[in-house]
């Protein structure tokens, strides 16, 4: 509606982040520049997701009103690659489990602030128009940051070999919950 | 972390020069970038008149506006927009928004006027003039209804009453960039041919005349289904009639005869008068020069049950005016009766701003003249409205048709021609298509080239020639920017945008304080999952 809820909505949507890392003890050990790189890494693997989802799902004809169950299910397989890039980020970086976790999760989760909000906040939040959806972002994007901190952590519980058997099926399920959750959603 | 985040930066500087461009330079251009005019709703607008003539300016003067909304009846109107329906409007609310100088107004029109009660339409056809003739800075505009601006005036209405109060209430904001110039020069388009009476070369000329342009309060709505549409769709028939009539030896009259479709007819008649001029100052023979026997102009023949001769003599016996006189009177005595025929007498009064009819104009240079009507008065309103659309004219021009047109006929000549109903009404569909206000018809504008094309299905010597205001002097001086798109948007006052702001930063001062205590919220948590634990 102004800049000045331009300025709201990327308070909203950034300070959590800022406030995270700058409370999770992130900063003392100059993770920076491993966050820059964690981020780095979803883009490439977004970048990835779409080369194949362009190649190998082809544009579905079938009716409006009908959900394409299978087409869905498939395209959501494909955020496994989301897990996959997670442990690679985990895995290049050497230190304690949280330390790990919050490096991979802070990393992917402000690359997705970037690159799918600040464009629609800067081109929409300073018109004239208000609307309520781009509080609901801004909301949204906090959310997402929680989100990703307990994927990357459900990850790397995943990938200890020392985790007591008791607790693999709660972790398993978790897992396919976060990537189908988008679908489960529809 | 900011020195850490400068570090990275530094060494992004320090190795690769083009990076840095390639990372800056598209944060300038979005930082620079103008603002998109993204809208709620967008609409087209109509302005009201501007014009001068004659050094006396008329109607709206301005065009820009950025203004928030209300409705007339909130108190507050002075730099608003004031929205309005046709329903509600009336002479008062209008001034008071004039008063208080308000930021503009908007009237929304009915997409349909024939869902409009007669009583109002006739008022505003009345207001009309008045609204013109006050020369105001508040721009005005008029809007065709649909539903977005119909919930959109809705809101307005709710929201006015409580416009201090809210903060969370939304108004409505538009928006219009536009700027109003004037466009001095204005060709108006005319045209004309002839038909030739048997019998010789000094034959007595009869010149039928109608104007073909319309005038409102709004130019992009005056459409003029009968003044003049009627009046041009009753000469191309009578032109049809003659033409035919004019093959046969038996009905060839000794009489030439003249049909003019002029142009600039609701601004003082200025596409006759420059017709006039050229025809009988500059040029050394021409019809109008010799011998004439009258000139009839056709203005306003649609509705109503009356048809007036208006004469600004009347004509003595003996002469060929009379003939006609007579001739009309005995068809509508014999023939339709329940037509009220009557000669109206007026006057040239040369010290009025504009003159009553477009014979006046024939009168001045002392040509015989008179005009065709069904309007008793030339003050009337039905002249001038934008009301005045295809939907609204009911269906007596069949009978003024054959009234006036056997009138014409057998004041020299025995014919049984018959008016083709559906010719007459398909023309004046065709009229009333486009909105024909003299400002919008230009060089290009396919009225008078259409025009021209039918004229010379059945006459000969077809031409065109326009009429360009005098540079130095100019009659009529015409405004642009007569059409807009203007914005609509649903805001929020700045109220609620310190409310949010502080809102969030109550909330990122909670979220600070629970991820700084983190540890004491994991404690809690794990004292109360714990006995589970215990248990298991």
């Amino acid at each position: 509606m102004t800049l000045f809820h331009f300025g709201n909505c990327f308070a909203l949507a950034y300070f959590p982040y800022f406030i995270t890392y700058k409370c999770s003890g992130l900063s003392e050990y100059n993770a920076f520049w491993r966050c820059v790189q964690a981020g780095a890494t979803y883009l490439f693997v977004q970048l990835c997701k779409m080369l194949f989802l362009a190649t190998f799902f082809p544009t579905w004809e079938g009716g409006a009103g009908v959900y394409d169950f299978v087409g869905e299910f498939m395209k959501a397989t494909v955020d496994l690659a989301d897990l996959l890039g997670l442990h690679l980020v985990m895995s290049r970086n050497a230190g304690k489990g949280e330390y790990k976790i919050m490096v991979a999760a802070m990393g992917w989760a402000t690359a997705e602030l970037v690159m799918s909000r600040c464009l629609p906040l800067w081109v929409g939040a300073r018109g004239i128009e208000f609307d309520w959806k781009y509080i609901q972002m801004s909301f949204d994007s906090n959310i997402s940051l929680v989100h990703y901190i307990a994927m990357a952590s459900v990850v790397w519980m995943f990938t200890r070999y020392d985790l007591p058997k008791s607790f693999r099926l709660p972790v398993t399920v978790l897992l396919g919950l976060c990537v189908y959750k988008a679908f489960l959603m529809e | 972390m900011f020195e850490e985040a400068s570090e990275v930066f530094d060494n992004m500087f320090k190795t690769s020069f083009p990076l840095t461009f390639i990372v800056f330079i598209p944060a300038v251009l979005i930082l620079v970038s103008p603002l998109p005019a993204d809208a709620a709703h967008e609409f087209t607008v109509y302005r009201m008149q501007q014009y001068d003539l004659q050094g006396q300016p008329y109607g709206t003067r301005n065009a820009i506006l950025n203004t928030e909304a209300r409705s007339v009846e909130a108190e507050v109107l002075s730099r608003r927009c004031v929205i309005m329906r046709l329903v509600d409007f009336s002479y008062e609310k209008y001034q008071k928004a004039l008063r208080q100088s308000a930021g503009a107004v908007v009237i929304i029109l009915p997409k349909n006027m024939s869902t409009m009660p007669q009583d109002i339409v006739q008022q505003f056809m009345e207001l009309e003039p008045e609204m013109l003739a006050t020369e105001t800075i508040v721009p005005v505009y008029f809007a065709l209804e649909d539903e977005e601006l119909l919930s959109i005036y809705t809101q307005t209405l709710t929201s006015s009453p409580t416009q201090g109060s809210s903060t969370a209430a939304e108004g409505v904001h538009v928006l219009d960039r536009a700027h109003s110039r004037s466009k001095k020069y204005l060709s108006v388009g005319e045209t004309g041919g002839r038909l030739a009476g048997v019998g010789g070369e000094d034959l007595p000329t009869i010149v039928l005349v109608a104007h073909y342009d319309a005038f409102g309060v709004a130019p992009w709505l005056s459409y003029g289904a009968d003044s003049n549409g009627s009046g041009v769709s009753m000469l191309l028939e009578l032109a049809r009639l003659f033409s035919r009539l004019y093959t046969y030896k038996r009905t060839h009259a000794g009489y030439n005869l003249l049909f003019f479709v002029s142009g600039g007819g609701k601004f003082n008649y200025q596409g006759t008068k420059r017709w006039l001029e050229d025809n009988l100052d500059h040029t050394d023979s021409s019809l109008l020069q010799d011998n004439v026997a009258f000139v009839l102009c056709l203005d306003t023949l649609g509705n109503g049950d009356g048809l007036h001769l208006h004469v600004s003599k009347p004509p003595k016996e003996g002469t060929p005016q009379h003939a006609l006189l007579r001739e009309l009177e005995s068809v509508v005595a014999s023939q339709y009766p329940e037509l009220k025929f009557s000669m109206v007498h007026k006057k040239i009064n040369l010290a009025d701003d504009t003159l009553a009819w477009e014979h006046e104009r024939f009168g001045i240079r002392r040509l015989p003249a008179f005009t065709l009507s069904h309007l008793p008065s030339h003050r009337l309103a039905e002249r001038s409205s934008i009301m005045d659309v295809r939907s609204v004219s009911p269906s007596s021009p069949e009978q003024e048709h054959q009234g006036g047109g056997r009138g014409a006929g057998q004041s020299h000549l025995q014919p049984d021609g018959e008016g083709e109903q559906e010719q007459l009404s398909s023309v004046v569909d065709w009229l009333t298509a486009q909105p024909r206000a003299a400002q919008l018809l230009d060089k290009d504008s396919s009225v008078v080239s259409t025009l021209e094309h039918q004229l010379g299905r059945y006459l000969k010597d077809v031409k065109r020639h326009y009429v360009k205001a005098d540079k130095r002097d100019p009659e009529f001086v015409f405004y642009d920017q007569l059409k807009q798109q203007m914005n609509a948007y649903r805001v929020k006052p700045a109220i609620f945008d310190l409310l949010l702001a502080f809102c969030i930063a109550a909330y990122l001062g909670v979220m600070y304080l629970a991820i700084q205590n983190f540890g004491l919220l994991y404690s809690v948590i794990r004292k109360v999952t714990q006995p589970k634990a215990k248990t298991h």
